[in-house]
């Protein structure tokens, strides 16, 4: 009997001292995540503080667009045009990025692989194939 | 001449038609054509009838105009109907436009565009203006399933003339400023007593969710127009081509976590199928066709990997997916057109089955269920299945099966395939044993769950070789795009016959 209470009371704290560090582990990873979630945030404060204070300049040659949203990572443009408004480079931009995604929904020649059709003549299986789909049947002879 | 036939009906009445918020004919057209693309046919015809003062109404074009043009730098045939000349209708002149342009369409493999924008057939032409319904008709149906014809609706289209529209392969319609019907109010009112408005009768949302007639609407004509040349880069130039591939933009080995927690773990809860449809396709490439109709079903176009697919699917956030007639009608419909483009069908699959009740079966589920049936077994284009979660008894058989000559089944662990719920077949199964037994509510609920354990599974399917592969949704996408890769150049053929007799 009393080895059998020595044996639960072992396990016990064997059990005991094995999850407090499993806590105590959880509670620093949380404290890390926590951290750097914090650390972000902060990070994209300051970046749009910056912007909207009109820094946009960050260093010659290129300029940061302002996000739309905080968070969002910031646009570097290298190389931009001189004279244009920063913001006027995001809406062509965005323009730019609609037309294609438009001109891609319409399948238009610059997004296309192919012509439509000339693939077929790529398979002659598929051509000689269609062929037999559509012939009507005849009677042999 | 030549400078008459292009103002139309004249500016009194193109300011009209502005006024009224349509363009005119040439407007549309230039809109709907790559620019400079227009080759005009017949534009100087003109009618010669003399009979209630049309000898003095005589425009050159005859209120239609018809020609071949560009879209995107492909071929079509294209024909609108000018309002703004006697009310755009339907004379011998329009037909026989219409059919030499239809013809000119079939024999060059290009598809055939219509724009809609008539008052009707031309009183006073008579019987001859009839005669001309007709011979549209038949050019619609003979070039039906050879090349693409795509109708516009941009005002109204009573009478006769709505059979062109219904016999060509997409609808498109624009809204506050179009209507379809047979008869108008008027006649309705005289015969049947009713009462209703042109809206009521056959107005955009009228087609697009009650009736099915039209597959798109559109607000505006700019974006009808727009939406044809959208739906157009899903389908080829004829049935022996292949419609155009996009380049890839969307990593064909892309995996979506999301899609593994996307299906709710109560299984009466509902989840939107659209999407899995986006997150399967190619970014932003899925174009819903009948978005308002049958919605317990969803069809449309969208892409993997840059190739054109047809997407089939239960709705189950609508009435839990079941299929009943209009969501048979829509997606037989759909499954046909896929066929004949040669665009493989990806279908979806949660179905708890077909609506049961005196209403369905009165008025024809078993027909209707038929076609889908029908259009899946006679469909030779690649088809490939997914079993989300339901696949129950008829609809199981019916959505893509494996012996309906699907080439690839899958299932994702999530998939329920039985032949009944289980409820509903331990009532069968075990009644003397429940009824027998000293707790009858807890006999029941064991041999529901061991009825769940047996059939609520994918592997039991999958044992017997009805399905071919249980997937991690997440890799649904790849295994899509490598399975449709092989089967690019799948031919399949159908016995020789004149048609088939498809359940009407």
């Amino acid at each position: 009997m009393d080895n059998l209470l020595f044996g639960l009371q072992t396990t016990v704290i064997g059990m005991g001292i094995v999850f407090s560090v499993l806590a105590i582990l959880w509670c620093l990873l949380m404290l890390v995540v926590k951290l750097d979630a914090w650390a972000a945030r902060r990070a994209a404060a300051r970046a749009v503080a910056d912007a909207a204070a009109g820094g946009l300049a960050a260093d010659p040659g290129s300029e940061a667009v302002p996000p739309a949203a905080a968070g969002t990572p910031l646009v570097r443009l290298v190389g931009a045009p001189d004279g244009l408004d920063p913001r006027l480079i995001a809406a062509i931009t965005i323009a730019i990025l609609r037309h294609e995604e438009t001109r891609r929904l319409q399948a238009a020649p610059a997004m296309r692989s192919y012509w439509p059709g000339s693939l077929l003549f790529a398979s002659r299986w598929v051509a000689a194939g269609r062929t037999r789909q559509g012939q009507s049947w005849r009677r042999r002879r | 001449m030549r400078a008459r036939a292009l103002e139309g009906g004249g500016p009194e009445r193109i300011a009209a038609q502005h006024a009224r918020g349509k363009l005119t004919a040439r407007e549309r057209l230039a809109l709907l054509l790559d620019d400079g693309s227009f080759q005009e046919m017949g534009a100087l015809a003109t009618h010669e009838e003399t009979a209630f003062g049309l000898g003095r109404q005589r425009f050159p074009g005859d209120g239609i105009v018809a020609g071949f043009g560009k879209i995107n730098g492909r071929r079509v045939a294209v024909f609108a109907q000018d309002f703004t000349v006697l009310g755009g209708s339907m004379s011998r002149v329009q037909a026989n436009k219409i059919s030499r342009i239809s013809d000119l369409a079939m024999e060059s493999g290009v598809p055939l565009i219509g724009l809609n924008d008539s008052g009707g057939a031309r009183i006073q032409e008579g019987v001859a203006s009839l005669a001309a319904y007709g011979e549209v008709f038949v050019r619609n149906v003979l070039a039906s399933g050879v090349i693409p014809q795509i109708s516009l609706i941009l005002g109204p289209c009573a009478g006769g003339a709505v059979y062109s529209p219904a016999l060509m392969d997409f609808v498109v319609m624009a809204r506050d400023t179009s209507s379809m019907f047979l008869t108008g109010p008027d006649v309705v009112a005289a015969v049947t007593g009713e009462r209703v408005t042109i809206d009521e009768l056959g107005g955009p949302d009228v087609h697009d969710a009650r009736s099915g007639v039209v597959h798109l609407v559109a607000d505006t004509e700019r974006q009808a127009l727009e939406l044809v040349k959208q739906l157009l880069g899903y389908l080829p130039q004829n049935n022996n081509e292949d419609p155009p591939q996009v380049i890839p933009y969307d990593a064909a080995d892309r995996m979506d976590d999301e899609l593994n927690t996307l299906i709710p773990e109560v299984e009466s809860e509902a989840y939107d199928v659209r999407e899995i449809i986006d997150r399967v396709c190619d970014r932003d490439s899925f174009l819903e066709i009948h978005p308002a109709f049958a919605p317990n079903a969803v069809v449309g176009f969208g892409r993997l990997d840059g190739f054109s697919v047809g997407i089939v699917a239960n709705q189950p956030s609508v009435m839990a997916g079941v299929l009943d007639i209009d969501a048979s009608d829509k997606i037989s419909r759909f499954v046909r057109i896929c066929d004949v483009y040669n665009i493989p069908v990806v279908t979806f699959v949660d179905c708890p089955g077909f609506l049961p009740g005196t209403d369905q079966e009165y008025r024809g589920i078993i027909r209707h269920g038929a076609k889908i049936i029908y259009a899946y077994c006679e469909a030779t284009v690649p088809k490939i299945s997914i079993v989300t979660r339901k696949a129950m008894g008829g609809a199981y058989v019916a959505m893509s099966s494996r012996q309906m000559r699907t080439d690839v089944a899958f299932a994702w662990p999530t998939a329920q395939i039985a032949v009944m719920g289980a409820e509903a077949a331990v009532k069968i199964l075990y009644r003397r044993d429940i009824s027998m037994a000293v707790d009858p509510a807890e006999a029941e609920a064991a041999f529901v769950k061991e009825y769940r354990d047996a059939f609520f599974n994918p592997y039991r399917a999958a044992d017997s070789g009805q399905i071919d592969e249980v997937i991690e949704p997440r890799e649904t996408r790849q295994r899509l795009i490598r399975a449709l890769e092989i089967l690019r150049t799948k031919v399949q053929q159908n016995p020789p016959r004149k048609h088939g007799l498809f359940p009407a």
